[in-house]
C-alpha cells in the first residue's frame, strides 16, 4: 500500500502499535519469538565468527579464504549451484512446457506428477542412495549391465545429477503456472500471424517466460548452495563443497568459530541471491496484461515430431526417477544389495528395533512442531497482510530469514546460541522443533497472505462493527477462512520435520535423535540396506499424512467456494 | 422488531483525514468535515467517488482514525472507541457476508459476540429473516444466494443487534437498475419504521434524493451543501452542486440592474427579467443562471417573451420528450411534458421562453 496513516497524539512504542490491544500483544509476542529464535542466533553466529575478547576483526575470515581447501569449496559451491540452477531449470521447464502443452494422456501427466512429487518428499539421502545403487561400484547398471570394474561415482558429475534430479521439480513448480497463465491464445495469436512453430516459441512463449526461468534459476541456486546431504555422500574428497565443510569442521575438529566463518562465506551468496530474487524476481510479471481470459483452444504450438519429442523426454525423465525409487525398495529388502539379493525384511527390523528411538523423537518433533509451526505461519502471515503497524516489512523479512538461509548456516547459529546461558537449549527437543518451526513456516506465511489478499477486508470489518474483539474476529472468522493455509503451513513443516538435515544434525543429541541421522549414521557406517529401509518408511509416512492433508483441503476448497493454493509441497 | 426507543444523533467535528502518499505527500481524503445526524434521521453523504463521502462514513463506523477533529455518537465522544465498541451496524458495498456461515450463523454473529441466550437468539434471528423476507433460507451458504438476497442478509445481520447507528456503504451499487430501486424502498421504510438514526453513502443522486430525509454533498475532502433534495435542487449553492444534483443549464449572464425583487440581467443575448432572485452582486457582474430543463417553454414559433431557437435533436422516452435546442449559439438541454410533447422535428425554428422565477444566480467564477 503507498499510503500510511499519519496518527497524532502518541508517541514512542504506542505509536507503532494499532490500537487494538490483542493485536498489539500478538505483534510483540512474534516479535519477541522472532528476536530469540532467529534474529539471537544469527547475531550470536557473527559474534562468534568476528569478534574475539571484545574487539571486531575481519581476520578469521581471511584466514579461512587463505586456506586453498576452503577457497576451492567456494568455488565448487558455486559453479555446483548454477549448473544445478540451470540444468535443474531446463528439466523443470521441459516437463512444465510438456505437461502444459503437448496433451499428454491422464496416466501420463500422472506418472509425471509422482515423479516430481517423491523428489520433494523424501529425506535428503534418497536420490544419492539410489545413485549408489544404481551406478556405484556395485551398481545396477555400472557393474552389472555395463560390467564396469570399480566405477567411480563419486565427484561433480553425480552430485550434479542427483541435485538436479531433487530439485528440478521446485523449477516445475514454478514454471507450471508461469505457462498455463500465457496461455495458448497468445501463441495462436503470433502463428496465425504466419510465424513458425519455433519462432513463436523463441520470440513470444520464451521472452513470456523470462522472470519464471531467472525465479527459477535462483530457488534452485540457493536450494543447491545450501544442500548438504547429497555432496556429503557423493561429491567424495575431490570434490569439497562449503556446507560439507563446515559440518566437518564443526563435527571432525570441534572448531566452532571455524565452522561459524565458514558458514559466513555460505552466507554471502545466499543473501544476495535472495535480494536478487526479491528485487528483479518477484515484481516482473508480464502476464498479466493480456486482458480478459477467453477459452483456450488446444494451441497449435508443436509440431507433431516435436511433440512426440517433448514426451518422450519428460517420460524418460519420469521413468528413471520411479526407477530410482524402486532400486531404493528393492534394495530394502534384499540381504546386501549387489552381493547378494536373497530377500529379506531384516532391514525393517533393524528400522523398527534399532532405529526405534530415533522413529519416535522424529515423530513427537514433526508432530508437536507440526501445529505450532501452522499456526505461528498463519499468525505472522495475518499481521503481515493485514496489520498496520511500523516494522511491518522488516517482520516480513526476518520471518524469512531462516529459510533463506542455508540449513547449515541456521544450524550452526543454533548451535551458537543455545549452548551456553543464558538460554541452553543444547541436547533438547526444543531446541529441534523451534529450528523446524522458524525455518520451515515461511510456506504457510506465504499461502497465508496470498489467500488474506483475496478475502476482502470489509469481512473483518464486518465483524467488528457487530461488536467483536479483534481476537474473536481472529478466531471466528479469519482464522476459519485462512485454514487452508494453516494446513498447507503445518504440512510443510510435517514433510521437512521428517526429512530435513541440514540444519538439525547440529541440534541432534543423545536424548533425541532423528531418522535422517541415522541414515546419515548408516550411510558412513556402509549399512545402505536399513538406510534404504529408513528412506522407504520416511517416504510412507510422509505420503500418507500429507494425502490426508490434502484431502482435508479438497473438502475446505469444495465448502469454500474456490480458492486456489499453491501445492503444499512446494516449501 | 420494535422501533429504536431514544435514538440518538452523530456528530463529525472539524474532522481530517490525511495519508502520506509516496508521490504527492500529504493527501487530505476529507478535511474540516462537519456534519450532525438529527436522531431518527437518515441522512445520506453524496459526491464522486473520492470526494471523502466512503472515509467520512468509516470514521464514524470507527476502521478509520481522524487525523484532527472527533466523532460523537449520542452525547459519547468516540473518536478514540474502536469499532467494536461503537454500537453499529454496517452494511458493505460487497456485502462482506462471513463466506464460512450459513445465513443463520451470519446473522446471528452479532448476538452470538453479545453472549445472548440460544433461545433469545433464534427467535431474534427468526423475526429479522421473516421482516428482509428471507424466512426459510436459514441453511443456505452465502455463496449460494443471489446478489439481491446477499444484500438481505447483510441488512439482516447490522439490524438483528439493535445497533444505536445504522451506517450503509453504497449497498445496492452492486444490484440491477430494478432491484435497486426496490431495494432502495425497502431500506427506506425499514429505517422509518425502526427509527435508527442512519447514515447513507451513494454517489447516485436519484438514490438519495428518493430515500434521504437530509443530503450531504461532497466534493474533494469537503462538504459543499447540506439540505433536502427540494432544497439541493432548487437552490444549489454552487455551480458543482446544481450539476450534480439533477440535470441542469448553465447560462452564463451579466447583470443590468437590481430593484424590488427583480434582476435584470443580459443572457443568450437577450434582456430578461428574473423575479426573486437573490444575488450581493452588483451590476456587470458575470454570474451562471442554473436554469432546469423543465422550467424552459418552447413554442412553435418566436412569440413575445421568447428568443428564436433552432431544435438540434429530438429524444422521445414516452412520457416525456428531450430536447437539445440552440440559442444565440448555446446548447439548452430542455424537458417537454403532454401529449404534444414531441411535436418539434429537429432543425424546426421555435420560440423559447426562459423561466422568470426560480431561477438560482450563482457568481461566475464559483465552482
Amino acid at each position: 500500500m503507498a499510503e500510511a496513516e499519519t496518527r497524532p497524539g502518541r508517541v514512542g512504542l504506542a505509536a507503532m502499535l494499532p490500537r487494538d490491544p490483542a493485536l498489539a500483544a500478538a505483534i510483540l509476542v512474534i516479535w519477541a519469538l522472532l528476536a530469540l529464535f532467529v534474529i539471537y542466533p544469527l547475531a550470536a553466529l557473527l559474534m562468534r565468527a568476528f569478534v574475539a575478547d571484545g574487539t571486531f576483526s575481519l581476520e578469521p575470515l581471511l584466514q579461512v579464504l587463505a586456506q586453498r581447501q576452503h577457497r576451492v569449496a567456494l568455488v565448487n559451491s558455486l559453479i555446483l549451484g548454477a549448473l544445478v540452477g540451470v540444468i535443474g531449470t531446463t528439466l523443470g521447464f521441459l516437463v512444465a512446457f510438456t505437461v502444459s502443452r503437448a496433451e499428454l494422456g491422464k496416466g501420463w501427466v500422472r506418472l509425471i506428477d509422482i515423479a516430481t512429487l517423491l523428489p520433494l518428499i523424501s529425506p535428503p539421502f534418497t536420490t544419492s542412495i539410489a545413485f549408489v545403487f544404481s551406478f556405484g561400484p556395485r551398481g545396477l547398471i555400472t557393474h552389472d549391465l555395463l560390467g564396469l570394474k570399480a566405477a567411480n561415482v563419486y565427484g561433480l558429475y553425480s552430485t550434479l545429477a542427483a541435485e538436479s534430479l531433487t530439485y528440478f521439480p521446485i523449477a516445475y513448480l514454478a514454471l507450471r503456472p508461469v505457462l498455463s497463465a500465457i496461455g495458448t491464445n497468445l501463441e495462436d495469436m503470433a502463428f496465425s500471424l504466419g510465424s513458425s512453430r519455433w519462432r513463436v516459441f523463441r520470440t513470444v512463449t520464451l521472452p513470456l517466460c523470462v522472470p519464471g526461468l531467472a525465479n527459477s534459476f535462483l530457488l534452485l541456486f540457493a536450494a543447491s548452495l545450501a544442500d548438504f546431504a547429497t555432496p556429503l555422500v557423493l561429491a567424495g574428497n575431490a570434490f569439497p563443497v562449503l556446507p560439507t565443510e563446515a559440518y566437518l569442521q564443526i563435527t571432525g575438529m570441534f572448531d566452532l568459530k571455524g565452522g561459524a566463518v565458514l558458514s559466513f562465506v555460505l552466507l554471502v551468496p545466499a543473501v544476495l541471491v535472495f535480494l536478487a530474487q526479491r528485487q528483479w524476481v518477484a515484481r516482473g510479471h508480464y502476464v498479466t496484461i493480456s486482458g480478459k481470459a477467453g477459452p483456450q483452444s488446444a494451441g497449435q504450438g508443436l509440431s507433431p515430431s516435436a511433440r512426440w519429442l517433448l514426451i518422450a523426454a519428460s517420460v524418460l525423465l519420469g521413468l528413471f526417477i520411479v526407477y530410482l525409487y524402486a532400486l531404493l525398495l528393492y534394495a530394502s529388502v534384499v540381504v546386501a544389495f549387489g552381493a547378494n539379493h536373497a530377500l529379506t525384511l531384516g532391514h525393517y527390523k533393524v528400522v523398527f528395533t534399532d532405529g526405534l528411538k530415533a522413529i519416535k523423537d522424529t515423530l513427537i518433533i514433526a508432530f508437536i512442531g507440526m501445529p505450532l509451526g501452522g499456526l505461528f505461519g498463519v499468525l505472522v502471515g495475518y499481521l503481515v497482510a493485514r496489520g498496520e503497524f511500523a516494522g511491518r516489512r522488516a517482520m516480513e523479512m526476518a520471518s524469512m530469514a531462516n529459510y533463506a538461509l542455508p540449513g547449515t548456516i541456521v544450524g550452526i547459529a543454533y548451535l551458537i546460541a543455545f549452548n551456553d546461558p543464558p538460554i541452553e537449549l543444547a541436547g533438547t527437543a526444543l531446541i529441534i522443533i523451534a529450528c523446524y518451526i522458524f525455518r520451515y513456516s515461511p510456506t504457510g506465511i506465504r499461502t497465508t497472505v496470498a489467500l488474506l489478499q483475496q478475502i476482502d477486508k470489509s469481512i473483518e470489518e464486518a465483524s467488528l462493527s457487530l461488536g467483536a474483539r479483534s481476537f474473536t474476529t481472529f478466531r471466528r472468522i479469519t482464522l476459519p477462512l485462512v485454514m487452508p493455509a494453516f494446513f498447507a503451513g503445518l504440512g510443510v513443516v510435517f514433510i521437512r520435520s521428517m526429512t530435513a538435515i541440514s540444519a538439525t544434525i547440529f541440534l541432534v543429541s543423545i536424548g533425541w535423535s532423528l531418522i535422517t541421522v541415522r541414515i546419515l549414521e548408516n550411510m558412513t557406517e556402509l549399512s545402505l540396506g536399513p538406510a534404504a529401509a529408513f528412506s522407504v518408511f520416511v517416504i510412507v509416512i510422509v505420503m500418507a499424512v500429507t494425502s490426508l492433508i490434502g484431502l482435508l483441503l479438497e473438502r475446505m476448497k469444495a465448502s469454500l467456494g474456490d480458492t486456489s493454493l499453491s501445492g503444499m509441497a512446494a516449501g | 422488531m420494535d422501533s429504536v426507543a431514544n435514538p440518538v444523533g452523530i456528530r463529525l467535528t472539524g474532522m481530517d483525514v490525511k495519508f502520506h502518499h509516496r508521490v504527492k505527500g500529504e493527501v487530505y481524503a476529507a478535511r474540516d468535515v462537519n456534519i450532525t445526524v438529527a436522531p431518527g434521521e437518515l441522512l445520506t453523504l453524496l459526491g464522486p467517488s473520492g470526494c471523502g463521502k466512503t472515509t467520512s462514513l468509516r470514521v464514524i463506523a470507527g476502521f478509520q482514525k481522524p487525523s484532527a477533529g472527533t466523532v460523537h455518537i449520542g452525547d459519547r465522544d468516540v473518536t478514540n472507541v474502536l469499532a467494536n465498541d461503537r454500537d453499529i451496524g454496517f452494511v458493505f458495498q460487497n456485502y462482506a457476508l462471513f463466506p464460512h456461515l450459513n445465513v443463520f450463523e451470519n446473522v446471528a454473529y452479532g448476538l452470538r459476540v453479545r453472549s445472548q441466550p440460544q433461545a433469545v437468539l433464534e427467535a431474534s434471528v427468526g423475526d429479522i429473516l421473516r421482516m428482509v423476507g428471507l424466512a426459510g433460507y436459514e441453511r443456505q451458504m452465502p455463496h449460494q444466494l443471489s446478489g439481491g438476497e446477499q444484500q438481505r442478509v447483510a441488512l439482516a445481520r447490522a439490524i438483528v443487534v439493535k445497533p444505536r447507528v445504522l451506517l450503509f456503504d453504497e449497498p445496492l451499487s452492486n444490484l440491477d437498475a430494478k432491484l435497486r430501486v426496490s431495494m432502495r424502498g425497502e431500506i427506506q421504510s425499514l429505517q422509518k419504521r425502526l427509527g435508527i438514526t442512519t447514515v447513507y453513502v451513494t454517489h447516485d443522486q436519484e438514490e438519495a434524493m428518493a430515500i434521504s430525509d437530509r443530503i450531504v454533498v461532497m466534493n474533494q475532502g469537503r462538504v459543499v451543501q447540506v439540505g433536502t433534495a427540494g432544497e439541493l435542487y432548487r437552490s444549489p449553492a454552487s455551480i458543482f452542486v446544481a450539476g450534480f444534483i439533477g440535470r441542469t443549464n448553465l447560462l452564463p449572464a451579466v447583470i443590468r440592474g437590481a430593484a424590488g425583487g427583480r434582476l435584470t440581467l443580459d443572457i443568450v443575448g437577450t434582456a430578461h427579467t428574473l423575479d426573486g432572485a437573490q444575488t450581493d452582486l452588483g451590476s456587470g457582474s458575470k454570474v451562471q443562471c442554473v436554469m432546469r430543463p423543465e422550467t424552459i417553454g418552447l413554442t412553435p414559433e418566436s412569440a413575445p417573451g421568447t428568443v428564436p431557437g433552432i431544435v438540434r435533436s429530438r429524444t422521445y422516452l414516452g412520457e416525456k420528450t428531450e430536447y437539445t435546442v440552440e440559442v444565440s449559439r448555446q446548447q439548452l438541454f430542455v424537458v417537454q411534458f403532454g401529449a404534444d410533447a414531441e411535436r418539434f422535428a429537429p432543425g424546426a425554428a421555435i420560440g423559447v421562453a426562459l423561466p422568470v422565477s426560480g431561477v438560482q444566480v450563482l457568481s461566475g467564477d464559483q465552482s
